[in-house]
């Protein structure tokens, strides 16, 4: 029973934080049907921001949130005007060349980081990153708890924006429904330039929260990439619950298999890459319309 | 004309199609004979596109049954109705651009029904661009031409497919009325090279002037069927159209 | 008909020069041309799937771990590394299947997901399975290296890939693999099983790069999980075509020319060697954003324009 206990306590903690960093990834398909895969280089750099601004100027990870979350917004912005916007959109939404194109930025990224960083293992270590304190009668790292606190506070923030403003309800009814939301006058350039903006500041935040849990390299954005991927294919992408329930189904995956199985760690990563597959292929009418019948649903019915 | 008495190479019973919380075709039944001209006309969105989707199989109807030449087809993939003869043109038509008009038809013709070895095969592509008045656009990429030409590549990329029955969807779209008139000659001399011809359109004048007997529809449901001169005087399809001229027929 | 022959003279000058060779160049040069034609060969074979039919793999590293892997295991066992190739390709078109059989439902850039996620899981559990020496690697049996050998299977295998290259883009099935990358739906309707072609063209090229593989232990002598599975390589293999012109045939090669030259450049100065994550990137970049049909189709369109600057203008033929 106390096993239970901890397992779901577990789960739910990191679902916190897979939730934070898939939402990056949704957004940005949602309204753009673009296939992020530069979300993987952002989450790296967010890791990177906050051990430069922790290390150089003793700012501690969590406050340091206050710059990433304004700079990374922007940062995305800017990717959006500069790169993003150039590309042909193919009429099927979701086009290789976008992807392509994002998969170059990851590389560059990753080799800023190399030059910058060094391809050193980096951690941040702060008076509290040992730390435990007692959750449900679990033993759980105090970076893990506030790690969840902030993720579940970056959603609700989210849910608000979404629901109570007009920007929010704008991306809502671009991702439900982009001609009609066009047709109704939003502007689809101005938020879909913000779109890139908010996906990348929440990569930039879940890069953030990461590195205060795990020791990171350039090259780390891979697999929580690829975990991202799986929890927005099971999840759908239209609400924040949807990314919550999927973002925990993961979580809960993986404790039972690490707590249950011997299989080690490494093939756990192949375990989500396995599961990313087959949610791509047994989820068909309407996830992500990846399957040729169900993409008439994107038509008008003829 | 269609030969009395012999058995109808297409039937559809109780064919339906739900998407999500539509119901595009309600229960369609309906017999097409060999070597008729058969037309499928209402108003928008009375499921007449859909019905030809479900017919190739684009889409699988929710639930009914189409029988081609006495099989069951409404569960095949459109590859495997093709091969069994039975083909359409697409309503926005979708050419190959990055192909020239040769290759797009050669296409149909390598793939259809009944393979043919390439010699063959080249032959008939430059038989059907000659009936389809595409020669001269052989070479040209598909991506040049006019939407006239891009109607007629539809016609002449499905009928190189060696179809017993064809399925025309909006052919006359967007053309003028000489084409319309070239249009309606091509379309009765592939009947009388023994093809079978289904056709939704919305120039009524041309559907009656044509065809052997019509189908329309209206909400997916059926709510005339027989020779254009019964369906025009018909008061559902009269009020179905309501708000646009009386319909006038060239018989 | 005159271009078929122009081409198959080409081919066959190039085949016998390359052949010539290693009678006036010297060592470390044929290693070079080794290299370039390891590309070629890579790049190619992709093309075949990627460029023709559209379906971006970013996951072909597996196929030339399984080449690798067969040789080096069956060669170990005392067989002849050359009698292993056929079995290579089989074992390579076999993966490709249960691969290409539950993801070719998926379209796009769905699909090319779904191949990363495969290929880094094949790459996990090669390094975790013992009978593949595990993380350490395999080295192939003494005795067994013979360069002449080596270059001759390599540069034949080059020219045989570009050549089947032309002559698939020119039948019936490269007409089917174009139509399926224009308009998968479309080709369906006038009877084109794309399920059944892309397997193939899968089938084909996996088996390909599977020789390409064991052709790779055999001459490298030493494998591991991070040499033959290595996501670099994936991407290395995608970048060529995409650089020097999607589906045609002589831009995997123009790609491979270029990064086989990049790959010498890069390896001689340590500086460079760092960079390369930026120098791929920023092609890929500069590529999608400028000329998403490569190299060769920058040179096509600065044909025609110095064309237009030349020329009159002539009156429309109508």
């Amino acid at each position: 029973m106390k096993d239970l206990v901890a397992i779901l306590v577990n789960s739910l903690l990191a679902a916190g934080l897979y939730a934070t960093m898939s939402y990056g990834l949704a957004v940005i398909y949602g309204v753009m049907r673009i296939i992020n895969l530069a979300h993987a280089g952002i989450l790296m750099l967010g890791a990177y921001a906050t051990l430069t601004l922790y290390s150089r100027f003793g700012l501690d990870p969590f406050l340091s949130l206050a710059v990433v979350i304004p700079v990374f917004f922007g940062f995305g912005v800017l990717l959006y005007l500069t790169m993003v916007r150039r590309l042909p959109r193919s009429s099927s939404g979701a086009s290789i060349e976008s992807l392509l194109l994002l998969f170059g930025v990851w590389l560059v990224l990753q080799n800023l980081a190399y030059a910058i960083w060094t391809g050193d293992t980096q951690s941040i270590l702060t008076g509290y990153t040992m730390k435990s304190l007692s959750v449900l009668g679990v033993r759980v790292g105090v970076p893990t708890v506030a790690v969840f606190a902030v993720s579940a506070a970056s959603l609700v923030v989210l849910q608000v924006i979404l629901r109570r403003t007009y920007l929010g309800r704008a991306i809502r009814a671009v991702t439900q429904n982009r001609d009609a939301a066009l047709i109704a006058g939003v502007n689809a350039d101005r938020i879909s330039a913000v779109a890139f903006g908010i996906g990348t500041a929440f990569a930039g935040v879940a890069g953030s929260l990461l590195a205060t849990m795990y020791a990171f390299t350039p090259d780390f954005g891979r697999s929580f990439l690829l975990k991202s991927f799986c929890i927005i294919v099971l999840a759908g992408m239209e609400s924040v619950a949807g990314v919550a329930a999927g973002s925990f189904l993961l979580a809960l995956l993986e404790n039972v298999v690490g707590g249950y199985t011997s299989i080690p760690t490494s093939f756990q990563d192949a375990l989500s890459f396995l599961l990313l597959v087959v949610a791509l292929v047994a989820f068909p009418h309407g996830l992500l319309g990846a399957f040729g019948r169900s993409s008439l649903r994107r038509r008008s019915i003829p | 004309m269609p030969a009395e008495g012999a058995a109808p190479i297409l039937e559809v019973r109780g064919l339906q199609k739900r998407y999500e919380g539509l119901l595009a075709l309600a229960g369609i039944d309906f017999d097409v004979s060999r070597g008729e001209i058969f037309g499928v006309i209402g108003p928008n969105g009375a499921g007449k596109t859909t019905l030809f989707s479900c017919l190739v199989g684009a889409v699988r109807p929710t639930t009914g049954t189409i029988r081609f030449r006495g099989e069951r087809i409404e569960r095949l993939p459109g590859y495997a109705v093709v091969a069994r003869g039975l083909v359409r043109t697409h309503q926005i038509v979708r050419p190959f651009r990055e192909m020239t008009v040769e290759e797009n038809v050669s296409i149909g013709a390598h793939f259809g029904s009944g393979r043919r070895r390439k010699e063959d095969a080249d032959k008939r592509v430059g038989e059907i661009l000659e009936k389809t008045s595409l020669s001269l656009r052989a070479g040209a990429l598909a991506g040049t031409l006019t939407i006239g030409e891009l109607k007629r590549l539809e016609i002449a990329r499905a009928l190189a497919t060696e179809p017993e029955v064809l399925c025309l969807d909006e052919v006359m779209g967007g053309l003028n009325p000489s084409e319309i008139a070239e249009a309606m000659k091509l379309i009765r001399s592939i009947r009388d090279s023994g093809v079978t011809v289904l056709m939704i359109e919305h120039h009524v004048h041309a559907v009656t002037g044509v065809s052997d007997r019509i189908l329309v529809l209206n909400f997916g449901q059926k709510i005339a069927e027989g020779t254009p001169s019964e369906v025009v005087k018909d008061p559902e399809v009269v009020s179905a159209y309501l708000g646009t001229e009386p319909v006038e027929s060239n018989l | 008909m005159r271009r078929r022959a122009r081409s198959l003279a080409l081919g066959a000058a190039s085949l016998a020069l390359l052949l010539a060779a290693p009678s006036f160049l010297e060592r470390g040069t044929l290693n070079d041309i080794w290299n370039v034609a390891f590309a070629v060969i890579l790049a190619s074979a992709w093309n075949l799937l990627g460029g023709f039919a559209g379906q971006i793999s970013i996951g072909y590293s597996a196929f030339i771990g399984i080449g690798a892997y067969t040789t080096a295991l069956l060669a170990l066992k005392g067989v002849n590394p050359y009698a292993t190739l056929p079995l290579a390709a089989l074992l390579g078109a076999a993966f490709s299947f249960v691969v290409g059989l539950p993801t070719f439902r998926l379209r796009g850039p769905y699909f090319t997901i779904a191949t990363i996620g495969v290929s880094e899981a094949v790459r996990v559990v090669a390094t975790g399975v013992a009978f593949t020496g595990g993380s350490s690697g395999l080295r192939m049996p003494a005795g067994s290296f013979d360069f002449t050998r080596n270059y001759a299977s390599m540069v034949i295998l080059a020219v045989a890939v570009v050549s089947l290259s032309a002559w698939v883009k020119n039948s019936p099935f490269g007409r089917a693999l174009a139509a399926i990358r224009q308009d998968i739906d479309a080709a369906e309707s006038l009877g084109v099983h794309s399920a059944r072609y892309k397997l193939l063209a899968h089938a084909l090229s996996a088996a390909i790069v599977a020789v390409a593989g064991s052709l790779f232990a055999i001459n490298f002598q030493y494998i591991s999980p991070g040499s033959v599975f290595d996501f670099r390589l994936s991407l290395s293999i995608v970048l060529m075509p995409i650089v020097g012109g999607l589906g045609t045939v002589g831009g995997p090669v123009l790609g491979a020319l270029l990064f086989g030259y990049l790959q010498i450049k890069l390896l001689s100065s340590p500086a460079l060697r760092d960079s390369y994550l930026f120098i791929y990137g920023g092609m890929l970049i500069a590529v999608m954003l400028f000329e998403p049909k490569g190299l060769l189709g920058l040179f096509h369109r600065l044909r025609r324009a110095a064309g237009r600057a030349v020329s009159r203008p002539v009156p429309d033929a109508g």
